[in-house]
């Protein structure tokens, strides 16, 4: 069932481990296949690390996504000589979500809206930034142009860190 | 026609050839009758190939589905040639064509005036900058509003940013640019939305640095220091593009208030509601500040009179 509904474990796994370590270079055929099952689950993962914490923001999250989705498929249509699929790009920005709920799940435990709170809030939006721009730049061959397609991807995710921390 | 008939037969009028409404009316109807020509020839053809079931399926039902058909047809076919002609995002891409050190450097010089004025300054036409700049100056409001917990009451505070912040750059653009087209000022409308793009780089850092840190003389330091410079750049660039004195005043003069007053307005907006807060908290008698949600209505009754009476003052 799950190979007909193209749900690949393997691979969800190995996109998983490229987010998780922003620094190791990013395999440009990774992003081929447009996989949504990763992405749809850390949105809802985010969702109830927030629900955890007292917060019912599920609509938030769920419009943020999708505008975020839209502008930046526009932007890296723009700034690429090969077009981008909505697709890849919603996979891409899904999968880079996971440090966001890492970050939401400590919310959980402690407030982060102190001097702490912000310096983590900061650090996880440059990993959650780094790691979509080192896999956009590797997928559209944009070398030299990371810090150009890391900051707008920053500024989405800081809006979830937005979201999460207040 | 009769002498004695009271309708005015309007076919006899003058001749109103000048008169753009009637043309409209007739072209308007002229493409009209022509669509419906093509509607019900291809209607026609669809029948013809059909003939043969038309008689045991019923002639109205087949007809008035093959002519829906076409019907949807047809406008699909307008609103996607319509949708390819105006939204075509191709014609933005060379404006998004830029490496990061040219970014970096144009940030850099947004900050400093240019001493030569007698000769046209170049503007470069790039709108990844600019446009990187107002979404950053809106996530530096969305946080100064957090911060300083912003009640909106009418609309969200993500609009109220996001308005804000594109109508400024959007609409004094445009007003600039039309009044740069008034006083004869050699600059196109993308130059216009580069360099006030990236004069909003000096309002980012003020209000960063401001909505941080709450000292009122440390807000008027940096309005007029990084303010000013970011405005006397735009300006003398606008007056080495423009030619007679009256104009340059006009353009600038109006230039320069339009974004110091933008500056000014950012920071008085969302700040005085921090002020309100501060004082609450002073209070000896006034409960511990809760933490509550944007859209749960139930607020200390104390903290909401306080603040209203505090926002009701400084207006």
């Amino acid at each position: 069932l799950l190979a007909e509904l193209g749900i690949n474990f393997e691979h969800i796994w190995q996109k998983t481990l490229t987010v998780l370590n922003p620094l190791k270079p990013a395999d440009g055929t990774i992003m081929n296949e447009t996989d949504l099952t990763g992405p749809v689950v850390f949105c809802l993962a985010l969702g109830a690390s927030l629900l955890m914490a007292g917060k019912v923001h599920f609509g938030y999250v769920y419009g943020m996504s999708a505008i975020g989705c839209l502008a930046m498929h526009a932007l890296l249509n723009l700034m690429s000589t090969s077009g981008v699929s909505h697709g890849c790009v919603a996979s891409v920005l899904g999968y880079c979500l996971l440090p966001m709920v890492i970050l939401s799940s400590s919310a959980v435990f402690f407030s982060l809206q102190g001097t702490l709170g912000t310096l983590l809030a900061l650090f996880v939006i440059g990993w959650c930034s780094l790691s979509a721009s080192k896999i956009f730049t590797s997928a559209l061959a944009m070398e030299g142009q990371q810090l150009l397609i890391a900051y707008p991807c920053a500024l989405l995710y800081g809006l979830f860190a937005l979201l999460t921390v207040f | 026609q009769g002498g004695g008939s009271a309708v005015i037969d309007m076919e006899n009028m003058d001749d109103t050839s000048g008169s753009s409404f009637e043309d409209m009316g007739e072209m308007h109807q002229r493409m009209k009758e022509e669509e419906e020509e093509e509607v019900e020839g291809d209607a026609a053809a669809a029948e013809e190939e059909d003939g043969e079931f038309l008689g045991m399926k019923g002639l109205q039902g087949q007809l008035g589905r093959q002519v829906a058909d076409q019907m949807w047809q047809v406008g699909k076919r307008q609103a996607s040639r319509a949708f390819s002609l105006y939204a075509n995002i191709d014609i933005l891409r060379p404006y998004f064509d830029v490496e990061p050190i040219q970014v970096r450097a144009r940030l850099l010089e947004s900050m400093i005036p240019v001493k030569m004025i007698n000769f046209p300054q170049k503007i470069a036409g790039e709108l990844y900058g600019p446009l990187m700049l107002v979404f950053t100056l809106v996530a530096i409001l969305l946080h100064g509003m957090k911060t300083s917990d912003t009640i909106i009451r009418e609309g969200t505070l993500m609009g109220t940013a996001i308005g804000t912040c594109f109508g400024y750059w959007l609409g004094v653009s445009s007003f600039i640019y039309f009044l740069a087209y008034l006083c004869n000022a050699q600059i196109t409308m993308v130059q216009m939305l580069s360099l006030l793009g990236y004069g909003l780089f000096g309002h980012c850092i003020t209000l960063f640095v401001t909505y941080n840190i709450h000292f009122h003389s440390l807000f008027y330091i940096f309005w007029l220091g990084v303010g000013g410079l970011s405005t006397l750049r735009m300006v003398a660039v606008l007056v080495s593009r423009t030619v007679g004195h009256t104009q340059r005043l006009i353009l600038c003069g109006t230039l320069a208030a339009l974004h110091m007053l933008f500056l000014l307005y950012l920071h008085f907006a969302y700040h005085k509601v921090v002020e309100g807060i501060l004082d609450t908290l002073e209070g000896p008698n006034m409960p511990p500040f809760q933490r509550v949600a944007r859209d749960i209505p139930v607020v200390s009754n104390a903290v909401l009179n306080a603040t209203a009476k505090a926002i009701a003052l400084t207006l």
